[in-house]
């Protein structure tokens, strides 16, 4: 079927069915209402609780607490905690999507090469992380990085170090900052590859070959055809799955949870993390939780905007 | 029309295919080997592409290393938490047993709580109080309400105009990636929303409220697989005189199944593993696997065999289903809004 010959049917059937059909749009309401009670009214709610003093669920269902405008944003402005789990949330998020990026398109470059046989079989293994409960993989690497000798890079570090003729302590990997981080970052970067790996896959099998060819042709080498031929054709989709996946990054709640609750001393208290220790410790601050989420809710926001607007998500909304 | 073919029929010649691999790598081998032998083939090509699927198959085990040691844990010897380190990570652990899954049966409350030989209590009433049960309680609910709200938006949204379809969608599109991250921030609301309309603790009101925490984006996936579907199948639907209700029933929801097999997928994932909503919203005797799961993990002696054992159970026909119908997965992730 030719494109013309489909545009054709197209106003065909446009012209059966009525050009709006409002009926259509119930269709759509349920859904909408669903969302909107579950999920928007709670956002609401929880930019009304950030204007108050209250404490534990008790105080909203019996109301003893008081409107207090925007002291709680005022008193995240001068609490270090604040600035230091803002400042580690964005220093994870462009560490873990910068390293997503590269592994990603080496892995899909990997796996979609004429040389190796049976990709697709490789590919189908490799995207499994993305099936496996949150939980569960997390645990898992919490305990291969755990800081006993027994701990798995604990023990592939000691054996190197052997190897090289030293006998290092193992790495108390959560009870140091960075450490902690690079295993944060690690532990995020298997969680999210999967899905890097497949938009890239599917980007890189729409690189047309005769390019490819030509520039070989003209002699070049590999990292020249990979820089102006695969590059240039795969761009927009890295920039599209970099931003989701950034998004994702700047969400990250329970690697910090699992591993160890954010720490050393709450070093690592990603921003999530933060307003829910905050709203559910003991005493519990509900109002000052409810601020800093809606601080971070701005920037999940923001994710979203620009990828709308610069990946043109939406493309194909403003034609119809 | 292969669309249109049965989900299963196809999981089943994958499935078969796969199967066949070895054989087909096998035949490969030798007919190289000939193709050597009479000079058909280079030996420079042939130590290539040999060396770069080795290449491939050594960062895949590397990649999937993880996996491959919770098995191992799960099988060694005894469920404590050290005999398996004794001698480091690299020896293989001397003795291999299911004390882990007999644990995982008798004892987890994975299957039964509380034990299903204590003989004051049925196994059907030890079953209904199980992770397990909790869990189906959970995702079925999930899995149908989804349906319900996401299967007539996403047709509405792909075929009709109405009022208001561009915002909404609009809307959808930009809260397609950040469920996970609203629904913690907005935890503290949900909480005491939950608690004002007396809804806490209750399997229905957290099912509903996954099924609306994945609207969006599955709205967005399942109307960007129904716009791919030709027109041109409902046109002469029309002409024969089918109402445009059939057409949906008849047409567009049996040639939409991969895209619907892909939501059912993402629904169930979310249902059957998050755990830090149904851990504030549910009660403990209402917990389902995910909560039990992550209330094995202890700081100071995690049990790692029994929590292996729990963890592989609880994983692995997921990852199965996840396994088989990666090819959907893969066409539903790798959708438009990248061309151009």
């Amino acid at each position: 079927m030719s494109f013309s010959s489909e545009k054709a049917d197209r106003s065909w059937v446009a012209q059966r069915l009525p050009s709006k059909d409002d009926q259509a749009g119930l269709l759509v309401l349920p859904g909408l209402l669903t969302y909107g009670i579950f999920m928007l009214y709670p956002i609401m709610y929880l930019i009304f609780l950030s204007f108050t003093n209250a404490g534990g669920a008790e105080d909203l269902i019996q109301g003893t607490y008081d409107f207090i405008a925007l002291d709680n944003y005022g008193r995240l402005v001068q609490d270090s905690q604040f600035w230091t789990s803002m400042g580690v949330t964005w220093l994870f998020v462009f560490v873990s999507v910068v390293l997503k990026i590269f592994f990603s398109i080496a892995l899909a470059l990997v796996f979609t090469h004429d040389r190796v046989r049976g990709k697709r079989y490789m590919r189908a293994l490799a995207i499994i992380p993305l099936g496996l409960p949150p939980v569960f993989t997390i645990t898992v690497w919490r305990q291969l990085f755990s800081p006993a000798r027994f701990g798995i890079v604990n023990e592939v570090y000691i054996n190197i170090a052997g190897f090289l003729g030293q006998n290092p302590e193992p790495i108390g990997w959560f009870f140091n900052r960075w450490m902690a981080f690079f295993s944060y970052v690690v532990t995020e970067l298997w969680l999210a590859y999967a899905f890097m790996l497949i938009i890239i896959v599917s980007a890189l099998q729409d690189v047309s070959s005769e390019l490819h060819d030509a520039a070989k042709v003209d002699g070049a080498g590999y990292l020249h055809r990979f820089v102006h031929v695969t590059l240039p054709a795969i761009k927009r989709p890295v920039w599209f799955a970099s931003i989701l996946t950034g998004a994702a990054s700047f969400q990250q709640f329970l690697v910090p949870f699992i591993f160890n609750m954010g720490g050393p001393r709450r070093q690592n208290e990603f921003i999530l993390l933060y307003g829910f220790r905050e709203a559910f410790q003991s005493p519990p601050r509900m109002g000052l939780g409810a601020a800093i989420m809606v601080i971070a809710l701005i920037f999940i926001g923001m994710f979203m905007w620009i990828n709308v607007k610069k990946g043109r998500l939406a493309e194909g909304l403003s034609d119809q | 029309m292969s669309m249109s073919k049965n989900i299963l029929g196809e999981i089943k010649d994958d499935i078969v295919h796969g199967a066949k691999a070895p054989i087909r790598a096998g035949r490969e081998v030798v007919g190289t080997v000939r193709a050597l032998r009479d000079g058909r083939a280079s030996y420079r090509d042939v130590g290539l592409t040999a060396g770069a699927t080795l290449g491939a198959i050594a960062i895949l085990l590397i990649i999937l290393f993880p996996l491959y040691y919770m098995i191992n844990v799960a099988l060694a010897a005894g469920t404590g938490a050290a005999s398996l380190y004794e001698e480091g990570f690299f020896a293989s652990p001397t003795e291999y047993n299911l004390a882990a899954f007999e644990w995982l049966w008798y004892e987890s409350g994975f299957f039964f709580r509380p034990n299903p030989q204590d003989p004051t209590v049925s196994m059907w009433e030890a079953f209904t109080s199980s992770f397990l049960a909790n869990s189906l309680q959970l995702v079925i609910p999930t899995v149908v309400f989804s349906f319900v709200l996401i299967v007539p938006a996403a047709y509405a949204f792909s075929r009709r105009e109405f009022y208001g379809r561009k915002p909404t969608l609009y809307g959808y599109v930009l809260l397609t990636q950040v469920g996970g991250g609203i629904s913690i921030a907005a935890l503290i609301a949900i909480y005491v929303v939950f608690n004002q309309l007396g809804i806490l603790n209750s399997f229905l009101a957290v099912a509903i409220l996954y099924a609306a925490g994945a609207i969006p984006f599955n709205t967005w996936l399942l109307k960007t697989f129904m716009d791919n579907i030709p027109e041109s199948y409902e046109e002469a639907a029309i002409m024969d005189g089918a109402s445009r209700w059939r057409v949906m029933w008849e047409i567009v929801l049996p040639l939409s199944k991969p895209g619907l097999a892909v939501v059912l997928i993402f629904v169930f994932l979310a249902g059957w593993n998050e755990f830090i909503l149904a851990q504030i919203l549910l009660s403990a005797d209402k917990h389902p696997l995910s909560v039990g799961l992550y209330r094995l993990i202890d700081e100071f002696g995690t049990p790692w065999g029994q929590f292996s054992a729990y963890a592989l159970v609880y994983a692995l026909p997921v990852a199965l289903i996840y396994f088989f119908s990666q090819r959907y997965v893969e066409s539903g992730l790798s959708f438009g809004g990248m061309e151009g």
